[in-house]
């Protein structure tokens, strides 16, 4: 081989690991990870990550999806924590706690934690998580087609073809399955007698949803009329012009408490502490609630009637709230997984 | 031809170690892992514990007939559509191919999003439809079968109608009106000449359209969502959701094989037509 | 007969290009639109959600991700594929055929194969960043054609040309740069767009390789849909069809892209 072919090729490889190396040179200062839910990220970023930002002088990197997904990816990266902090669900906290991915949290170093509401203080009794949102699941139909009293009233044969329903994987799913089992004076663990009821209007129900968000469009293009949904998917409903209204269903709202938790080996867990404390805090809960964010955890949060309305706002309302305990979900959830693959999924 | 050895590993090396250390080495290890049980040894349990779920039956036949429909339809429609763009003058030739190919160039995630719009209870089609009198109510045309196979015929078409441009051109110019002299119908100077003339066009395209039906995952997970599952959507949510990386293993798999046996069975078709003719000749 | 063909065409290729096109011009109405949801015809008329698409912090972040990534990408695979493309093309190479199905194997196999396998077997192992593994994902992407279209265009240039420079004393990466270079730019530039475009609109390989603030545009559009349902995402995908168009008219007017592809 010649010298210059050598040269050529040397000179080639130096320019792919400069390259690469420009990719690597990315975000070397002082960082704090968080993994939280997709939603409202406009409102969050003005409310609560820029003014941290200030405070700490640091930099907030964000990582969205949802709870399940996330989750996941915790999983994969278990040996090397990518994250220093993460939002997800209550059954979610539970998971990710059995499988080792997360570590107590040091309550004693939030000084707002006596503020929260009880439910909120340790949601699964294990100390792993801290409660910061919660809300209420029911239906959002629209008034002027359809009068929805009770969960079961979906899966009526004239309804049924019209409405969307959450997939069995998503957050929304089992509080779902569980109301309308109630509704059907059938409510076993299993959700078996609920699955069967979808399973049995499979090829009438739209879609089995998996992104809450995409029912703002259907709805829109009348492609559904009603779906179960969080309190905190409501506000763009509200916005489309048309007759939206949200059911108060006499076997009651389900529900859930979104919570945050430390993932176990994190290195920041000083600085995730302070962010943790900072977003519980009664100014940055309230500015949440009054945004229509997050309805708030922080027992100090006063707001107009108003807003309490769009909102689940008080511990009456967060105590009435049925919902399925953690265990409960965690240790059905590959049961319901099964049966709704074998009822509903082909 | 130059012969000096080393020279040429010293070129070709580099894009070739790379190739294999960033694609084939993690893709064999991703799909050995569907072969393995959790004592190290080999199995195909995971395979018969993924074809014994009724689910994952229907879906993967979902995925194949899908994409052999596509493929098929795509051809039936390219070759009308490459056939009159050939026969078009030059300056005219030109612009029109520019607009076969410009969707190429549009992210999918856009043209399937298109697709919400136009095929909703209350979109264009719905309202044409109406308008015509092909149906009193509303067709539910979204998060069905249809609706992936629209989306993925109008996402690889172009790659089918471009393949068989090139295979036209490069058919002999007087093939078709010699054949026609001699009395041949459409049909047969079809069946007898264009076909057999442009066979490797339609190996490229077919295998580019079903290999992208089986890669394409925004389309049937916006257009068909849960409710109609396809291989790459399940795939997908085997490892974000159940966290069941050999599953995912197994549907990876089950995925080469489909495009390898697609490209070698287009081939095999297409020589098995050049055999006849020639037996015919 | 000639009344019916001179029907047909016309009617063949309005049906299909209205089929291929049509999509992409309802999308492009409905970043007109003053309306809240996507619809056509697009409620009234605004400029609003185009101006959306610039405030959209995590937009910008994306794009960012993906212009370095299909620009960086697309030449490091091409300064691993012009040598390969050359030592197919001019040399008696051992093991030409393995080498050949090695380089063009990220084609063939689903992208979101790819990115699963990288995920689990490089950047869980070897805890690289999400942003090399991308990185060396869209360069393994990209290689296939930019091998395939530099060989191409090495294939329609004869050979002697460059063995006569040797023979008159040019060393052969000096006949490669004055003689070779020169004559393959074309087909090099249709091979950078092309892995630009591929780049640039890919979906499956990126699927699993995000991470917290990293995100490639499509990823990042899609994320995008799942919160919001907003006309912002056609907006967006309306200026960046237009980046594409324009590149490719571009290349098409100054060097006859097309005839290299």
């Amino acid at each position: 081989m010649n010298a210059t072919m050598q040269k050529a090729i040397l000179a080639s490889g130096t320019a792919l690991m400069l390259t690469m190396g420009a990719a690597q040179a990315f975000a070397q200062e002082k960082t704090l990870t968080i993994s939280v839910y997709a939603l409202a990220q406009d409102e969050y970023k003005q409310l609560v990550y820029d003014p941290f930002e200030k405070i700490c002088g640091c930099k907030l990197v964000v990582e969205t999806g949802n709870s399940v997904e996330r989750l996941a990816k915790m999983e994969a990266n278990k040996a090397n924590p990518v994250i220093d902090m993460a939002v997800v669900s209550m059954a979610d906290a539970l998971a990710a706690s059995r499988a080792g991915l997360i570590d107590k949290i040091d309550t004693s170093k939030l000084a707002n934690f006596n503020k929260l509401y009880d439910v909120a203080k340790d949601p699964n009794k294990d100390g792993m998580s801290v409660g910061y949102t919660f809300y209420a699941t029911s239906i959002a139909y629209r008034s002027d087609k359809m009068k929805i009293e009770s969960w079961a009233d979906l899966l009526k044969p004239e309804y049924a073809s019209h409405i969307a329903w959450p997939n069995v994987t998503t957050n929304q799913g089992p509080p779902a399955l569980y109301m309308l089992g109630q509704a059907l004076g059938k409510d076993t663990p299993d959700l078996k007698a609920a699955i069967e009821a979808v399973g049995g209007k499979k090829d009438e129900i739209v879609t089995f949803y998996e992104k809450s968000s995409q029912l703002v469009q259907l709805m829109k293009q009348e492609e559904i009329w009603a779906a179960p949904i969080g309190r905190f998917t409501w506000a763009p409903f509200t916005k489309l012009g048309l007759p939206v209204a949200w059911a108060t269903p006499k076997e009651g709202q389900t529900g859930g408490m979104n919570v945050m938790i430390m993932p176990k080996g994190g290195k920041k867990s000083e600085l995730a502490l302070q962010f943790m404390d900072f977003w519980l805090s009664t100014d940055i809960q309230k500015a949440l609630a009054e945004k229509f964010v997050d309805s708030p955890a922080n027992k100090d949060v006063k707001v107009s009637d108003e807003i309490a309305n769009n909102l689940t706002y008080g511990e009456e309302t967060a105590k009435s709230l049925k919902l399925i305990p953690s265990a409960t979900a965690l240790d059905q959830r590959a049961g319901w997984v099964k049966s709704w693959n074998e009822k509903v999924g082909q | 031809m130059f012969q000096n050895r080393a020279e040429a590993l010293a070129l070709a090396l580099p894009a070739a170690i790379f190739a294999a250390a960033v694609f084939l080495v993690p893709v064999v290890i991703l799909l050995s892992d569907g072969f393995r049980n959790p004592a190290g040894g080999w199995t195909i349990s995971a395979y018969i514990d993924f074809f014994s779920s009724p689910l994952n039956q229907a879906v993967f036949l979902r995925t194949l007939k899908l994409g052999a429909l596509v493929t098929v339809v795509s051809a039936v429609i390219g070759y009308a559509a490459a056939f009159a763009i050939v026969n078009l003058e030059p300056g005219m030739k030109g612009k029109v191919t520019g607009l076969v190919v410009l969707p190429l160039m549009i992210s999918p995630v856009a043209r399937t999003y298109a697709w919400i719009v136009i095929l909703g209870r209350t979109g264009i089609v719905n309202q044409a439809f109406q308008a015509l009198g092909i149906s009193d109510v509303p067709l539910r045309i979204l998060f069905s079968e249809t609706a992936i196979f629209i989306g993925l015929l109008q996402l690889f078409l172009p790659l089918m109608i471009i393949s068989l441009i090139s295979a036209l051109e490069n058919m002999p110019k007087d093939a078709v009106p010699a054949a026609r002299v001699l009395g041949a119908n459409w049909f047969q100077v079809f069946w007898k000449v264009i076909l057999p003339l442009t066979k490797e066009g339609l190996v490229v395209g077919g295998t580019l359209v079903f290999t992208g039906c089986l890669t394409a995952y925004i389309t049937p997970a916006i257009l068909g969502g849960s409710k109609v599952l396809m291989l790459e959507t399940l795939m997908y949510q085997q490892v974000s959701v159940s966290n069941n990386f050999v599953a995912a293993s197994v549907i990876a798999f089950i995925l080469i094989v489909m495009s390898f046996a697609a490209n070698i069975l287009l081939k095999r078709v297409a020589t098995a037509r050049n055999k006849q003719r020639r037996a015919a000749a | 007969m000639t009344v019916a063909r001179s029907l047909f065409i016309p009617l063949v290729l309005f049906l299909v290009i209205a089929f291929l096109i049509g999509p992409f011009l309802i999308i492009v109405a409905a970043s007109f639109s003053a309306g809240e949801t996507l619809a056509f015809p697009p409620q009234g008329f605004s400029l609003r959600w185009i101006a959306k698409v610039f405030t959209v912090e995590s937009f910008r972040a994306s794009f960012g991700m993906s212009m370095f990534l299909a620009i960086g990408g697309t030449l490091a695979a091409l300064v691993l594929g012009i040598p390969a493309s050359y030592a197919l093309s001019r040399y008696k190479l051992p093991g030409a055929e393995i080498v050949r199905t090695i380089v063009s194997a990220p084609i063939i196999v689903p992208g979101i194969i790819v990115g699963l396998a990288l995920l689990r077997y490089i950047v869980v192992p070897f805890q690289i960043g999400i942003t090399l593994a991308l990185f060396m994902a869209h360069t393994a992407l990209i290689l296939p054609y930019a091998v395939r279209v530099v060989s191409a265009s090495l294939e329609n240039l004869r050979s002697d040309i460059e063995e006569a420079a040797v023979l008159l004393g040019s060393s052969r990466l000096g006949a490669f740069f004055r003689v070779v270079m020169p004559n393959i730019r074309g087909g090099i530039l249709s091979a950078f767009i092309l892995g630009f475009v591929t780049s640039f609109n890919q979906v499956p390989v990126s699927l699993f390789l995000s991470g917290p603030g990293v995100r490639t545009m499509p990823i990042d559009m899609i994320a995008y849909m799942e919160i919001v349902f907003d006309p912002s995402v056609a907006a967006l995908s309306s200026l960046l069809a237009l980046m594409s168009i324009g590149i490719v008219f571009a290349a098409e007017r100054f060097l006859g892209f097309s005839r290299y592809v």
